[in-house]
Parts: C-alpha cells; sequence; structure tokens
C-alpha cells in the first residue's frame, strides 16, 4: 500500500482547489470584496488556516472573510472541514497554521472566553444548556454581573431578555425551564444567549437539522433582523436550499479547502452543489428539489406493495419513555411488505420509543406488535431479530456499534452465538475475518486495515459496517432510524440506494427520519408523528411539505385526511 | 501505512508504560531509601537475591505469585468487563471458607478428587458470595463498587466470628481445625513451599485467556464495553452481568482455597494478607489481559518475597514493597493519562462533522484508494 494512498485522499485530489466556477462574480479569497452596503473591511478574517488532526488534514491553507451585516453561508459536506474551521475561530482548536484578523486586529484566539471577548459567538448543533435550570439562569451563566453580589440578580437581565427577545423576533419566556422547552426554543435560548454577550459575530452550526419547516422560517426571518442590526452571521450547513434560502453570500468548502466563494444571488443550487461535491450526482441527496438529482430509479412503488401482505402491524401501542412519560399514545400503523413507510415528525415525539417496541428493546403497556403474521409482543430483542428484523438504529456510535472492537467483531455483534461465526464454544477467527472481508468489499468500506478499532473510522463507513451486518442477516422488515444522520451526501445516497434495493425485492421498511427531505425523497407513503399519536398518513404522490408541517406541529384541524 | 504505524506505535506505548512507570517507581523509592539511609542499590540487590537468589527463594516467591495470579485474573475478568469488583478479598475469605468445610469433612477420597472438591467449593463460595453485588446490580441498580468494597469487612468480620466460635480448633487461638491431608495441595518440589496450586493458577490464567476468545467470553465483552449495543444485538445484559461477577468471585474464591488447601491447610484470620486488595493493582496493570495479570503477579510477588529479605537483612520494614507498589501504581496512572492526552479530540464528538474529519474521509469517494 502506497504512503498516501487511501489516507491521504484530500492530498491526492489536488486538482479541484483550482476549480472556478463558470460564474464570473467568484472573487478569489485575496481579493477584497464590497458587499451590499457595508465598508471594506472584513469584520473577520482568516488567513490561511491550516488545521490537522494527527495524520488527517482538516483544514488546508484557507481564506474566508465576513463582512459586517451579513449572512454568510459556510457549505459543504460533512467532512469537508466547515465545522473544524469553525472551531479554530472559536478557539476550541489550535490550528497548526494561518492567522485571524477581527476588525482589522490580529489576533490569537485560545478558548471560547476569548473568542467571546473579541465579540464571537458559536451556537452548537447540540445545545450547551443545563435543561433543569430556567432560561435566565441559562442565559446569564458565565456573565460576570456588574456589582457584586451574592445572590443572583435575575430581573435585570430577564428585562433585557425580553427586550432582545422583542427586537428580533426570538419569542421566549425567561423563567421557563429550558428542559421542558422545544428544541426550536432551545435553540433561541442560545442565540438570546450570544446576544446578551454584545457580540458582533455569530456562528451558527448546522443550525435547521432538528427544526419544523415553520420553526426554520422563523429562525431565517430572525437572522435577517439580527444582520439589519449590524451583526454578520455565518451560517454552517450542508443544505443547499437553506443557503440560497438564507445567505448572502457563500463559501463552500471541499476536503479541507475553500473551492468558491461566491454571491448567493448570482448562483444556483447545481453550481453549488458542483462546487460542493466535486461532481455531478447520480442519486438523491436528501433534497427534493433541484436539478442536481439526476434522478434515482424511484421504482415504482407500484410493483412490489400494491395491495400485498403487511409485513408490520403495530396495534393500538402504549409505551412510556426513559423519564416514564408516555410517549406513545394509541399509536398504530402498518407497513407493507416491498414499501418504504416514512415516519415524519420533530424529534422527541415517539421516534425512538416506536422503533424501540418493535426491536423488542422497550416494552409495550398495553398494545400490539405483529411482524409477518407473528405476535412479538414480549419478545426479546433476540428473538424479535431471529424471526426476521434487521434495525439500523438511531445511534450508530453508542447504539449500533462498539467502537473498541474491530469490523469483524462488530459484525458479529447480533450473531455471535450462531455458525459459521462460532463453533460450540469459541469465535471462528476464520470465519469472522473472512465475513469482514465479504462486507468490507460489498459495501464499500473504507478502512486502513480490518483489525483497526472501528472508532478510527468515518461517520459513513460505520454506516457501511451497520448496514452490512443489519442487510446480511436473514429479514423481513428493516427500521432504520434516521439512517443518513450526519452522513455527507455521498455517503447517504448509497444509504438510500441500498434501502431501495431493500424495497424492492420485497423487504418493508419503517424509516424513521428527522430530515423531512429524507422522507419525502425516500419513501413510498408517509406517517407523520406527533406527541406519540400518527396524525396521518399520505401516499407519496399526495404528499407536500404544506400537508405534513403543519401536522408535525400538532395542528390537526385542516389536514386531516 | 501512515496510520497503522502511528496507531501501531500508541499500541506499543501503551505497553510499554507498565514498565516506564515500574522504573520510575523504582527510582524514586530509592530515593526514599537513600533517605532512610540505606544505599538503594544494595537493598534493590537484596530484594532481586531474596526472591530469586536460591532454588527456596523462587519457590516462596512463586508460592506468592500463585495467589496474586489468581487473584489479579479474578479482578481482571470483572475490570474487562467493566464490573469494578474490589471484593475480591472477601470472596477469597468466603472460598477459604468453602474450601475448609469440604476439607474438614470428606474423608478416604483419592486425593486428587479430594482437591478437587475442595477447589471447587472454594470456587462456588467465592461466586455465591459475588452474586450478591451482581444481584443488587441487576435488579435494583445499586453500584456494585460500594456493594463489593463493603462486603468485604462482612466477610472478614464473618470469618472472624466463626473463627472465634463455631469452627475453632481446641487450643487459644482462633485457628480453624486442619483439613485432612488428602485434601492439601500436593508439594511439586521436595524442601520448598511450592505446591500444585501453581498449576491451578496456570490453568485459572489459561482459562481465562481463551474465556475471550470464547462466545460466552466475547458476549460478557460486549456489555461491559457498551450496554446499549449489546442490548440492541440481542445479548442479555443481566445473564452478563451475573456470569460476569461469578467467574470473578469463583477466581476470587479459588484463590482462598489454594491458600488453605496448599499453605495454612487451616482457616485463620490472615490468611491473605490483603491479596485481594492486590489484585485490583494487578488487574490495572496487567490491562486486564491473562499474561499481562501473569507478569505482574510474578513482579508483585517478587517484589513481596524480596521485601521479606530485605527487612531480614537490612531491617526496612516490609511495608515497604506496599509502598514501591503504591508508586508503580501512582507511575503507571500518571502513564495512563500520557497515553490518553492525544486522544481527547478524536474522543470528543460534540458533532458528527468532527467525527468526519477525523476519520479521514475527506475528498470525493470515487478517488479514494481502496484498501487491500
Amino acid at each position: 500500500m502506497s504512503d498516501a494512498g487511501p489516507f491521504f485522499p484530500a492530498n491526492s485530489t489536488d486538482d479541484h482547489s483550482a476549480y472556478t466556477p463558470t460564474s464570473p462574480s467568484v472573487p478569489k479569497p485575496s481579493e477584497s470584496l464590497s458587499v451590499g452596503t457595508q465598508g471594506d473591511q472584513p469584520v473577520l478574517s482568516m488567513n490561511g488556516i491550516t488545521c490537522r488532526f494527527k495524520d488527517v488534514i482538516a483544514n488546508k491553507d484557507v481564506h474566508f472573510d465576513l463582512f459586517r451585516g451579513e449572512i454568510h453561508g459556510l457549505l459543504g459536506e460533512n467532512g469537508a472541514g466547515k465545522t473544524t474551521l469553525m472551531s479554530v475561530l472559536y478557539g476550541l482548536y489550535k490550528p497548526e497554521a494561518g492567522e485571524i484578523f477581527v476588525k482589522g486586529k490580529r489576533v490569537d484566539i485560545k478558548s471560547p472566553l476569548d473568542a467571546i471577548a473579541l465579540g464571537i459567538a458559536m451556537v452548537h448543533q447540540h445545545f450547551l444548556l443545563t435543561p433543569n435550570h430556567t432560561v435566565t439562569e441559562n442565559i446569564i451563566v458565565g456573565v460576570k454581573p456588574r456589582e457584586r453580589t451574592i445572590f443572583l440578580r435575575t430581573a435585570d437581565a430577564e428585562k433585557r431578555i425580553l427586550e432582545l427577545s422583542k427586537r428580533y423576533g426570538l419569542k421566549i419566556d425567561p423563567k421557563a425551564i429550558v428542559g421542558n422547552l422545544s428544541v426550536g426554543e432551545q435553540q433561541r435560548v442560545e442565540i438570546i444567549k450570544a446576544l446578551y454577550r454584545d457580540i458582533d459575530i455569530l456562528i451558527l452550526d448546522e443550525p435547521t437539522s432538528m427544526l419544523t419547516p415553520v420553526e426554520e422560517k422563523a429562525l431565517f426571518s430572525t437572522l435577517s433582523a439580527m444582520v439589519k442590526a449590524g451583526l454578520s452571521i455565518i451560517f454552517i450547513t450542508h443544505k443547499l436550499q437553506e443557503v440560497i434560502e438564507a445567505s448572502t453570500r457563500v463559501t463552500v468548502l471541499r476536503g479541507g479547502k475553500v473551492v468558491g466563494t461566491v454571491m448567493t444571488a448570482q448562483t444556483t443550487e447545481t453550481e453549488l452543489a458542483r462546487l460542493m461535491i466535486g461532481r455531478t450526482l447520480t442519486g438523491s441527496t436528501g433534497h427534493q428539489q433541484g436539478e442536481i438529482h439526476v434522478g434515482i430509479e424511484k421504482s415504482p412503488n407500484a410493483k412490489a406493495s400494491a395491495g400485498h401482505a403487511t409485513v408490520l402491524e403495530i396495534k393500538n401501542v402504549f409505551a412510556l419513555n426513559n423519564s416514564a412519560v408516555q410517549a406513545l399514545k394509541d399509536l398504530s400503523l402498518t407497513v407493507s411488505k416491498g414499501e418504504i413507510l416514512g415516519i415524519a415528525g420533530v424529534d422527541g415525539n415517539g421516534q425512538s420509543e416506536m422503533a424501540e417496541i418493535v426491536s423488542g428493546l422497550r416494552k409495550v403497556q398495553s398494545g400490539q406488535v405483529v411482524i409477518d403474521g407473528r405476535d412479538i409482543t414480549g419478545m426479546s430483542p433476540k428473538q424479535i431479530r431471529e424471526w426476521g428484523l434487521a434495525y439500523i438504529p438511531e445511534d450508530r456510535l453508542n447504539t449500533g456499534l462498539i467502537l473498541e472492537y474491530s469490523i469483524a467483531e462488530n459484525l458479529i455483534l447480533d450473531r455471535w452465538y450462531s455458525r459459521p461465526y462460532s463453533g460450540k464454544i469459541f469465535l471462528n477467527k476464520h470465519e469472522m475475518k473472512r465475513f469482514a472481508e465479504e462486507i468490507v468489499t460489498n459495501f464499500d468500506v473504507r478502512t486502513p486495515s480490518l483489525d483497526i478499532q472501528v472508532r478510527y473510522l468515518s461517520g459513513g463507513n460505520l454506516q457501511k459496517i451497520v448496514l452490512g451486518r443489519e442487510l446480511s442477516r436473514e429479514h423481513k422488515l428493516i427500521i432504520a432510524h434516521n439512517p443518513t444522520r450526519g452522513l455527507d451526501v455521498g455517503a447517504a445516497e448509497y444509504v438510500h440506494k441500498q434501502l431501495f434495493k431493500q424495497r424492492d425485492s420485497g423487504v418493508g421498511v419503517l424509516l424513521l427520519s428527522l430530515d423531512l427531505d429524507e422522507i419525502l425523497l425516500v419513501s413510498d407513503r408517509i406517517a407523520v408523528i406527533y406527541a406519540g399519536r400518527i396524525m396521518g398518513v399520505f401516499d407519496r404522490t399526495t404528499a407536500d411539505v404544506d400537508k405534513i408541517g403543519p401536522l408535525m406541529g400538532g395542528y390537526v384541524a385542516e389536514a386531516t385526511n | 501505512m501512515t496510520t497503522t504505524l502511528i496507531l501501531g506505535k500508541r499500541l506499543s506505548f501503551k505497553h510499554i508504560v507498565p514498565f516506564l512507570s515500574g522504573g520510575l517507581a523504582f527510582l524514586v523509592g530509592g530515593i526514599i531509601l537513600y533517605a532512610a539511609g540505606v544505599d538503594p542499590l544494595e537493598a534493590y540487590a537484596i530484594i532481586i537475591k531474596g526472591s530469586l537468589g536460591s532454588t527456596r527463594a523462587i519457590a516462596d516467591t512463586l508460592v506468592k505469585t500463585i495467589s496474586l495470579l489468581i487473584a489479579g485474573l479474578a479482578v481482571a475478568v470483572a475490570f474487562k468487563c467493566k464490573l469494578w469488583n474490589i471484593g475480591a478479598e472477601g470472596q477469597l475469605y468466603m472460598g477459604a471458607l468453602g474450601g475448609l468445610l469440604v476439607g474438614i469433612a470428606v474423608v478416604g477420597m483419592i486425593p486428587v478428587v479430594s482437591v478437587i472438591l475442595v477447589l471447587i467449593a472454594g470456587i462456588a463460595f467465592g461466586a455465591m458470595f459475588s452474586l450478591v453485588p451482581a444481584v443488587l446490580k441487576v435488579k435494583l441498580g445499586v453500584s456494585e463498587i460500594i456493594v463489593t468494597v463493603l462486603l468485604n469487612f462482612v466477610a472478614l468480620l464473618f470469618i472472624s466470628y466463626l473463627l472465634h466460635g463455631p469452627i475453632k480448633a481446641p487450643g487459644f487461638l482462633p485457628y480453624s481445625p486442619d483439613i485432612f491431608p488428602e485434601s492439601e495441595l500436593p508439594i511439586l518440589i521436595e524442601r520448598t513451599r511450592l505446591h500444585a496450586g501453581l498449576i491451578v493458577a496456570a490453568l485459572a490464567a489459561i482459562f481465562v485467556h481463551f474465556l475471550w476468545k470464547s462466545k460466552i467470553g466475547f458476549e460478557l465483552k460486549s456489555v461491559g464495553m457498551n450496554i446499549s449495543a449489546a442490548r440492541y444485538a440481542g445479548m442479555s445484559i443481566t445473564k452478563s452481568i451475573l456470569i460476569t461477577m461469578a467467574i470473578s468471585g469463583g477466581l476470587a474464591g479459588l484463590t482462598g482455597a489454594v491458600l488453605l488447601a496448599g499453605v495454612q491447610h487451616r482457616l485463620i484470620e490472615g490468611i491473605s494478607p490483603g491479596y485481594g486488595f492486590i489484585a485490583v493493582i494487578i488487574a490495572l496493570l496487567g490491562r486486564e489481559n491473562a499474561l499481562g495479570v501473569c507478569l505482574v503477579a510474578f513482579f508483585f510477588a517478587v517484589l513481596l518475597a524480596g521485601s521479606e529479605a530485605m527487612y531480614r537483612t537490612l531491617g526496612i520494614p516490609v511495608a515497604f514493597a506496599q509502598t514501591l507498589q503504591a508508586l508503580v501504581l501512582v507511575f503507571v496512572l500518571i502513564g495512563e493519562v500520557f497515553t490518553r492526552i492525544h486522544l481527547p479530540k478524536r474522543i470528543k464528538r460534540s458533532d458528527e462533522d468532527k467525527t468526519e474529519n477525523h476519520g479521514k474521509q475527506i475528498g470525493p469517494p470515487a478517488e479514494r484508494g481502496k484498501v487491500e
């Protein structure tokens, strides 16, 4: 094996860095660029940032400028180095080379504290809030009170929070307990927390990943109110639509390098997609619209499923969640052989519990789960798997895999006890290795060796291992829970293709995803879940965001079908 | 190959750490000896000579190795499955009690059978005693650390009560009656104390080594490493925890039975000078695998036997051996920090994007080379 070979893909594919988009408006990173109404001096400029993790280059010689009053989209696939770049800016990582200028002054950002002092704040993808404290307490934590007091005086803070909330349209109750808030509301708390610190630059990492379409709209209008007030916003995303909708300018990263910076108004989704991926897509991307989809063979669902046997039937199931709160309330649902049933819904509305009652990981209080004619209620996960369930779990890092294990060990996690993977007493190392080789080849897992702990593999490759294991067993039903979350477009496309293949071979697929675009793209039928209930079931042809959106938010009135 | 090389390096660094830590511990130990007015080199020479200098010395060292090894394996099995069994000492005493009950009751058997019965009784008692924390953990979610630690006192005081009353042999001292000679582990080399427990210990090490290559071992280990993944994959959590603790406690009980049948031939209050506690250190230093535990157990036996010699010749208290052990542990823990110090960034997974970066999936997939 060559030295660089598979490990330094970024180096071996340099040719793309020279790529210049067709649009004439694309500036070279070094050229100054005047944006809209603002002056020429960028509020922030990052020059030649190189950041490396051991042997992997995450950012290479990245130039990035941010002007006052712009929403700057930072676009790229997973692994393109977006978050790394912003983590460097926020003081979480120390770059190997490069310098950062804030308002023309060279700065050395060693920690988030330095960043905040410079007026930079970041809202992470996963919020960093204390659930059992109030909104106000969460916001003021870490901010020095003006006068010396022993007791917290929250009245002033509350007033200021309400003021900010009004000014930017961020509706929030300062006295509410954060743990009781929805994801959208928690995000507002995070944004107010940043604003409370008098910042100039706000970094948002994948801010829409957990929002409903309505909340998303609200967020975008807040953002535009903020830039009008003079803030600058960096918006990390891999969704083209959002960039087009929300940003004024876009910088596209690929393989750790900047491949282009363009004015949003002068570009198209197609062009951005090409920049981002470096090739034309041949399959699904998880985005419904846009010409970049050369179209997957959405093989007609009529073919296999038309009126065919039911493979999964959930009948009037009630179940509690981990905090003993009612999570599923009289939930009923059927999945037929040869169809993909997508479950649309906002996070935390019973999706996890639903997957768990079908797989036997959670007990039902009442109701029945039937897989292919057999009542599996109360059976153990092992028995249900043996009866024909393949399950791609929500959390591949903590549930789907044991990160300390090798690929081979992970692949036999569900069948360690059976032939040919083990004999009477011992595991069959030889067979394990052969099987690992087979899966690595068939599922195109990229790994430096079979013996490496899987923790060193990328998210896409980890998911391929899970897929390889689950799809290689005898199964009648697949539960796929957020199967493409955190994957780049190519890997997501691969996962979808596998699901289509399974569907076409007559397997029933229950797809639970927080990504509505994915649901709309992949499913044959779509069910909407809200507060542990199925709000409605649509055929793909009749489903659209306008119908599903309100149901996801629990608005029933107009949309019951 | 760079990646594998780097990984390889980290792996070997991990393996060197215990030795490096040992070296540093001796260095600091030497300073302490020097401060006490003793020539450290001379002291260390005596340790080596006293533990390995003659057939008898070696035999004595091996006798100590036997107990440390089996007890170390007991703790290592639990630790490997992330069950923090700190109760090996108590389980050891219960095992010795079990052995004693059989040893004073069974008469007229072929010696081999008799000995095996004693050992089995030791395993059974140790295992049953360790099931108390295991059941509490499984049923009520009680931390096994606290329960195992506290049960040590329960076991020791219970044995002490028995030795002062119900099973006390005639005489002044709190000793039990001797077991029958056919229940004793035979001496391997004449005119030494080296007994057949060495074979038992070797078998125990082989058992643990192959346990991790077996089906059941894979299940136990998987449950220990990641409960949620194991459950998802269809493994039984309750069963695994109970079995792991039973194996661990069984081995600890075996240690007690071997001490009884091989060394003391009767139950006394101090039948184990804290082997069950030293075992925790041995398991940690041995990195929870059988070979590692063998090496560390022998090393600690050398220290123990050598420091006795040092006491006889130089008057340095035997506690110095404990000081050295503690120093080794401290340095190993420090070494641990150093082996992990460049890991946090990889482990930190506050979001997927970072994971991806570390995972070398940079650049379009089509152009990445394929591996083997």
